[in-house]
């Protein structure tokens, strides 16, 4: 118990220690900050991983340490998609999880936004073209917001959800 | 202690009129078969006291348009001696049975049912021919691999229903978990059979994520396929795309100068740190111990940034290139490093007292999902898994690449097999790495970390690589076609190894400890699914 004690003491708050987001990107369109304000400034996130290399999902994991700690700012992830306010689609979408993401979307309760994470969710990066992936995400669902990147780093993601919670016009 | 040139010498006498040929690729014995004979004496490689051959890699080759054959390569590794032995088949013109090994090597059985999915060749006497890699809905007769096939092909919809194994009687549930999960993991099918709490059954059904990988390396040229490799697991960025280097180093006669050596040990390392770190706390964390996860989340965060630092990417994209590293570090930079994991392995030693200390934790970990000794070996299971089985098998110390034949690293071994032991691998493992990187520090030498490709592969030539990721050992196989372009890459992430084991080590335990398994095993979705 002692040793827990001094363990945190002597860690302290690291939260917010991290560089600042300096990636050039597309400012939220006004739509997207429009289908947020429902949710005041919470967000409850259903991850979809729908072909990913899989880092994109390391940073979205990243969003939930000491570090990021994206729950301070009324973010968090969601069992279930019908408790979702938002997707977060990672990947090009494969050949075998094409339904998935449409039911997915289809059990997500409206009014709902869909994120796509990551360039291979935006245009399917280096997958483009392959027998195995059927396109991007927006041809499958409509998507709302786009965070570029191979992968997005954490703070590229906290400040892109930020920025639709907030509605700030940058 | 039988060396592979002996194992040949004692095949020779055993099978010398099955025996086709013997050659020589890059220092691995290769033996030629008939179609026939090949299962019976992969089957005596496999049992035979003085040789025990694990199955470390099956895989096909479509030759054509040069040749009308497939070629079916299997890969052993000599137990005792840890050399590579090598069998090869060749099918010829449109011959399309082969026989199947599994009822002999269990570990053969996704590779068998993989090589019938993207070639078509059918694997006679294979006890399970469902489709692995294409789901129910691909048309029939889509084999993406054969070279007929357009690598950009649109595939038609068809209709069917994967069927599970069941288990029927009074009381039994079956629960399906997937492909989507609650929570930020990738996509994959876990299908329980439960009577009560105990999990009398688990199929793993996977292939959600297949992008098609290695129909995509055969689309690109030996020297520009790297970030594709970065890209088949994006945690073991490192491990995928030196494996691949070091694949295509060999074929092009590229001697790799030391600096680039140690500093690509560096790199593997510094992966190893950062994901054994993430799953030392995931594996607390599904024990409801958040403390640990939220300090061991912080550290893998310190190494993810000093990456970022050091390279522009925090995974490290873009630093390995064929011919050795593309970020040839200062001195300065080097101490850099030495000097923050330092701290973090101090920080991590006081976290490791907290947590050895926990009574209630070490319960949770005990005895739970137990992959016993024997169930290892059939499966053949590697890296942090095997070793935590009693599997004493690592790449860095039986066929060392980079620069680990100078640094020499002490292998953590473990037999129990349990949740406990694989998270004490992974605890041994992050002290081995600091180590290293010190050393790697204190040996550093001077010069270029790059070289430049001094010749061209002939077409059908080919080289085999090794990497130990920090999953485990990551195999490549790379063909070189017409004019510099890929023929054939068989990429093996450990994952796919392990992912059958899984199904093993849950049997008996109760379902609420199946995310505490899974994590313990953490394997690679992408990487298994290609």
């Amino acid at each position: 118990m002692f040793r827990i004690l001094k363990k945190s003491l002597k860690t302290g708050v690291v939260t917010g220690q991290h560089p600042k987001a300096d990636a050039p990107r597309e400012p939220a369109s006004p739509e997207a900050v429009q289908k947020t304000k429902p949710f005041t400034r919470s967000l409850a996130i259903r991850e979809v991983d729908t072909g990913s290399c899989n880092a994109c999902e390391m940073e979205m994991n990243a969003l939930a340490n000491p570090v990021y700690d994206v729950e301070r700012f009324g973010v968090h992830i969601a069992a279930s998609p019908r408790h979702a306010d938002a997707l977060v689609v990672t990947g090009p979408v494969t050949v075998n999880m094409t339904r998935a993401l449409k039911d997915v979307y289809e059990q997500t309760p409206d009014p709902k936004i869909v994120i796509a994470l990551g360039d291979c969710a935006i245009n399917c990066g280096m997958f483009k073209g392959s027998y195995a992936v059927t396109g991007p995400v927006e041809r499958h669902v409509p998507v709302d917001v786009r965070i570029p990147g191979c992968p997005p780093r954490p703070a590229e993601i906290l400040e892109a959800l930020a920025e639709l919670r907030e509605g700030k016009k940058p | 202690m039988a060396d592979a040139q002996t194992a040949i010498s004692q095949l020779n006498e055993a099978f010398g009129n099955a025996i086709v040929g013997v050659s020589d690729l890059h220092g691995t014995p290769v033996l030629r078969l008939g179609v026939k004979d090949l299962p019976v004496v992969a089957h005596y490689i496999h049992t035979h006291p003085g040789l025990r051959g694990a199955l470390s890699l099956l895989w096909a080759v479509d030759h054509r348009p040069r040749e009308a054959r497939y070629e079916l390569c299997y890969l052993f590794t000599l137990s005792e001696c840890r050399d590579w032995l090598l069998l090869c088949t060749d099918l010829q013109g449109d011959d399309r049975l082969f026989h199947s090994i599994t009822p002999h090597i269990h570990a053969a059985k996704w590779y068998e049912r993989e090589i019938r999915d993207m070639f078509g060749l059918i694997p006679q006497g294979h006890p399970d021919l469902r489709r692995l890699v294409r789901h129910e809905h691909w048309p029939k007769g889509t084999h993406p691999l054969k070279k007929d096939f357009r690598w950009d092909t649109v595939l038609e919809q068809a209709q069917g229903e994967y069927a599970f194994r069941r288990i029927e009687g009074e009381g039994v549930f079956e629960v399906p978990v997937g492909p989507i999960h609650a929570g930020i993991i990738e996509s994959g099918h876990f299908r329980f059979s439960v009577a009560g709490e105990p999990i009398m059954q688990l199929e793993v059904h996977h292939f959600w994520k297949h992008r098609g990988v290695e129909k995509l390396f055969e689309q690109l040229r030996l020297t520009d396929a790297v970030p594709l490799a970065e890209r088949v697991s994006g945690d073991t960025t490192i491990g995928h795309s030196l494996a691949y280097c070091q694949a295509v180093e060999t074929l092009l006669g590229i001697h790799v100068p030391p600096r680039a050596h140690y500093l690509r040990s560096l790199f593997l390392e510094l992966e190893r740190l950062h994901n054994h770190l993430g799953d030392v706390g995931a594996i607390c964390n599904d024990t409801a111990y958040v403390l640990a996860h939220a300090h061991c989340g912080r550290m893998k965060e310190r190494i993810l940034q000093l990456n970022d630092q050091l390279a522009g990417s925090r995974f490290l994209r873009g630093v390995i290139c064929v011919g050795g590293v593309s970020l040839n570090l200062t001195d300065h930079q080097v101490a850099q490093v030495t000097a923050e994991l330092d701290a973090i392995e101090t920080d991590f030693s006081e976290l490791e007292r907290i947590l050895f200390a926990n009574a209630s934790l070490t319960d949770r970990l005990e005895t739970t999902g137990v992959l016993n000794e024997r169930a290892a070996w059939d499966h053949a299971a590697i890296g942090v898994v095997g070793r935590a089985s009693g599997m004493d098998r690592d790449i860095r110390r039986d066929r060392p690449f980079a620069a680990y034949e100078e640094l020499q690293p002490k292998i953590a071994l473990y037999r129990y097999g349990d949740v406990r032991a694989r998270m004490r691998v992974r605890m041994d493992e992050i002290h081995e790495s600091a180590r290293l990187i010190r050393d790697i520090r204190a040996r550093m030498p001077q010069g270029p970390a790059l070289a430049e490709p001094s010749g061209a592969p002939k077409p059908g030539e080919w080289a085999l690589s090794a990497v130990e990721g920090w999953r485990g050992e990551i195999l490549y196989m790379v063909m070189a076609g017409e004019q510099g372009q890929i023929h054939r890459c068989k990429v093996r992430d450990p994952s796919f190894v392990n992912w059958p084991a899984i199904q093993w080590a849950v049997l008996g335990n109760i379902i609420p400890d199946f995310p505490l398994i899974n994590k313990s095993f953490n394997l690679s979705y992408a990487g298994n699914d290609l």
